[in-house]
């Protein structure tokens, strides 16, 4: 089973980030493996241990990446991809998903693992988007994993309020939610030998696409803004049954939610 | 005049109250607007479909009680394509995640999920929605004809005095993929009250610790008939299902009242609650993150103010 993994570099959300004149504050910014394709590799690694597949990640992005590319070798990725071209800027999930479909094109895959989500857009669709073009089938939102034989897999996937067991052919599309598995930690010895394995790095000639066609991304965002702070309110500290009577008192009454 | 198409969101037989919210947004933009329901007997739902819209597309059939995100594509695709609308709108649930790229691929539309707002200048469709785990508001335009788009919860109001129009088209039942079928359902063990549609969210956090901190919390829940969510710290432990979640990953939420208890305010968590109306926090460590978005914070061990929170809400409400 040859598997390719989505690994994008975002922006750590868990640092302070700042609009200023409808941009993000590129200052300070530091970046990271997006949380869930950690999951994504991770749910490629362990194919990898229990099936012998062989794995593979692309990345869209820029030098920057690197960091992120160099972490999923040391978790046991294989081989990478990292594409990087001027021309991709300001482009929405479809057209990442439009590179991602050469990609697979260019390869032989039998099943691409995404994460269900960028941690950056939170947009949620490039893995979904990227089978839609492919034509081939698509899982999203799955939290478990089990390989049968070389050509199907049973998943589960999260749905509303229940949990979909899918019987899943291959070739196929599966994105991965975050409870599907808890990210390794990479050893010492895989993070020295990381630092070794070569990237492989392409552009969107190298793919047969031009910056026309991500000229064509249907949504551009306009601009950033800063979200509507809500600010602290009151906080009550002291003697539990005063504090507590006084806050039921103030929603009764100032805030009226009962 | 822009078409908006409204998918139904459906469960336990019933229209979801986020129905009348997008139907009621759609009008107030002066849309000509259509429903559309897809699932086992969703054709008895024709009259509530009809509050505010033109046009109901139904596709109704045994074969869709299991609904893959490919049937309610190829149902919701035919629909649009019928009706001829420019936007597709779904309220955010996982079958909309699931469904709304691929209808959006097969129709040449743009989409865009979690939106919180949308403006429609003549041909030019804006829309507002959260980024980077809620920390940023992106602002986007709409390059193609058509858009489907995923409404966050409690961004759209719905209103009273729609009329309704009965005006019932059958969908054909779509062809199932075989190359992706549902085998089995597991149902998980929900709160009493459907966190989506609770008007109160109480909250559980890894402070409750327990099975008997998650009944302390269950017993407020109750009492206040709301909706009973968790943190991921609880429903990874095991503690809380998983459609419990609140969250970035979970579900979003936008009631009246949010009350999170031993919940420390991660931003993955937020994510998932910032837009309740009141937020309370009950936390034992002053510093907690939670406390710099709570309207009433209580500094306090949730073990011993809840059961005289509930003592107190009592006498409030008598
Ligand atoms: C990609 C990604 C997605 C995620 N998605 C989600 C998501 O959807 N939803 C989500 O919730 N999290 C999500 N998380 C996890 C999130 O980062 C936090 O780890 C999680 O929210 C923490 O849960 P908690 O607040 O219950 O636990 P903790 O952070 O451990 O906080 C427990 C709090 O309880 C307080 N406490 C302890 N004892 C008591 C007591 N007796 N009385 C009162 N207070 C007490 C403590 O002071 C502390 O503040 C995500 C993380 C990642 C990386
Ligand atoms: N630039 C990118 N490079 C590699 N993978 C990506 C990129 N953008 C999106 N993906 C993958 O698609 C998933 C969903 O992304 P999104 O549609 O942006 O939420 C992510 O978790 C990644 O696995």
């Amino acid at each position: 089973m040859n598997i390719l993994v989505t690994v994008k570099n975002v922006v750590d959300v868990e640092l302070n980030i700042q609009v200023k004149n409808g941009a993000i504050v590129q200052d300070g910014l530091q970046y990271v493996m997006n949380a869930w394709d950690e999951n994504a590799v991770e749910a490629t690694v362990v194919l990898k241990e229990d099936q012998g597949a062989s794995t593979e990640l692309v990345c869209i992005g820029d030098g920057t990446a690197t960091v992120a590319i160099r972490k999923a070798f040391a978790m046991g990725i294989e081989g990478g991809l990292l594409i990087e071209d001027e021309a991709i800027k300001n482009v929405d999930s479809a057209s990442y998903a439009k590179i991602l479909q050469k990609v697979y094109e260019q390869g032989d895959y039998d099943l691409v693992i995404t994460g269900k989500q960028s941690q950056d857009t939170d947009s949620g669709q490039t893995g979904i988007l990227l089978a839609e073009f492919l034509g081939l089938p698509c899982v999203s939102n799955v939290v478990t994993i089990e390989a049968i034989d070389d050509k199907n897999l049973k998943v589960t996937r999260q749905a509303d309020g229940n949990k979909e067991v899918i019987a899943l052919q291959l070739p196929a599309v599966i994105t991965v939610n975050d409870s599907i598995n808890e990210p390794r930690l990479p050893a010492l010895r895989g993070i020295m030998q990381a630092k070794k394995k070569k990237i492989k790095n392409l552009d969107l000639s190298d793919l047969g696409l031009s910056a026309d066609d991500m000229a064509a991304s249907k949504t551009k965002v306009l601009e950033y803004q800063a979200p509507q702070s809500r600010g602290a309110g009151q906080k009550f500290e002291g003697d539990a049954a005063e504090i507590t009577s006084q806050v039921v008192n103030l929603l009764a009454t100032e805030a009226k939610v009962f | 005049m822009a078409k908006v198409l409204v998918v139904a969101d459906i469960k336990g037989g019933a229209l979801k109250g986020s129905f009348a919210e997008l139907v009621s947004t759609a009008n107030d933009l002066g849309a000509e607007v259509a429903a559309v329901a897809v699932g086992a007997g969703v054709k008895a739902l024709a009259a509530d479909l009809a509050t505010g819209t033109k046009t109901q597309y139904v596709a109704d059939d045994a074969s869709l009680e299991k609904l893959t995100a490919a049937a309610l594509t190829a149902a919701v695709v035919d629909a649009a394509t019928q009706f001829g609308a420019d936007q597709v709108w779904f309220a955010s649930t996982e079958a909309a995640k699931a469904a709304a790229p691929r209808i959006a691929a097969k129709l040449d539309a743009a989409c865009v999920t979690d939106i919180t707002d949308v403006q429609v200048d003549g041909s030019q469709v804006v829309i507002l929605r959260p980024a980077v785990a809620g920390k940023v508001v992106e602002k986007v335009e709409v390059k193609a004809d058509k858009v489907v788009a995923i409404v966050r919860a409690g961004a759209f109001d719905a209103k009273e005095g729609l009329v309704a129009s009965e005006n019932l088209v059958e969908l054909s039942t779509p062809e199932a993929d075989l190359r992706a079928t549902i085998q089995e359902i597991l149902t998980e063990a929900g709160g009493a009250v459907d966190l989506a549609d609770a008007k109160i969210v109480v909250s559980c956090g890894r402070g409750a610790k327990n099975e008997e901190g998650v009944a302390l919390l269950k017993g407020l829940a109750e009492d206040l008939n709301a909706g009973f969510g968790a943190s991921r710290a609880m429903v990874d432990s095991g503690f809380m299902p998983h459609d419990s979640q609140v969250g970035q990953t979970g579900k979003v939420v936008a009631p009246s009242l949010y009350i999170a208890c031993g919940i420390s305010g991660a931003i993955q968590h937020l994510a998932g609650m910032n837009g309740s109306k009141v937020i309370v926090a009950i936390n034992k460590d002053a510093d907690a993150p939670i406390f710099d978005i709570a309207d009433y914070g209580i500094v306090g061990d949730l073990f011993e103010i809840v059961p005289i929170m509930r003592e107190e809400i009592k006498k409030v409400r008598s």
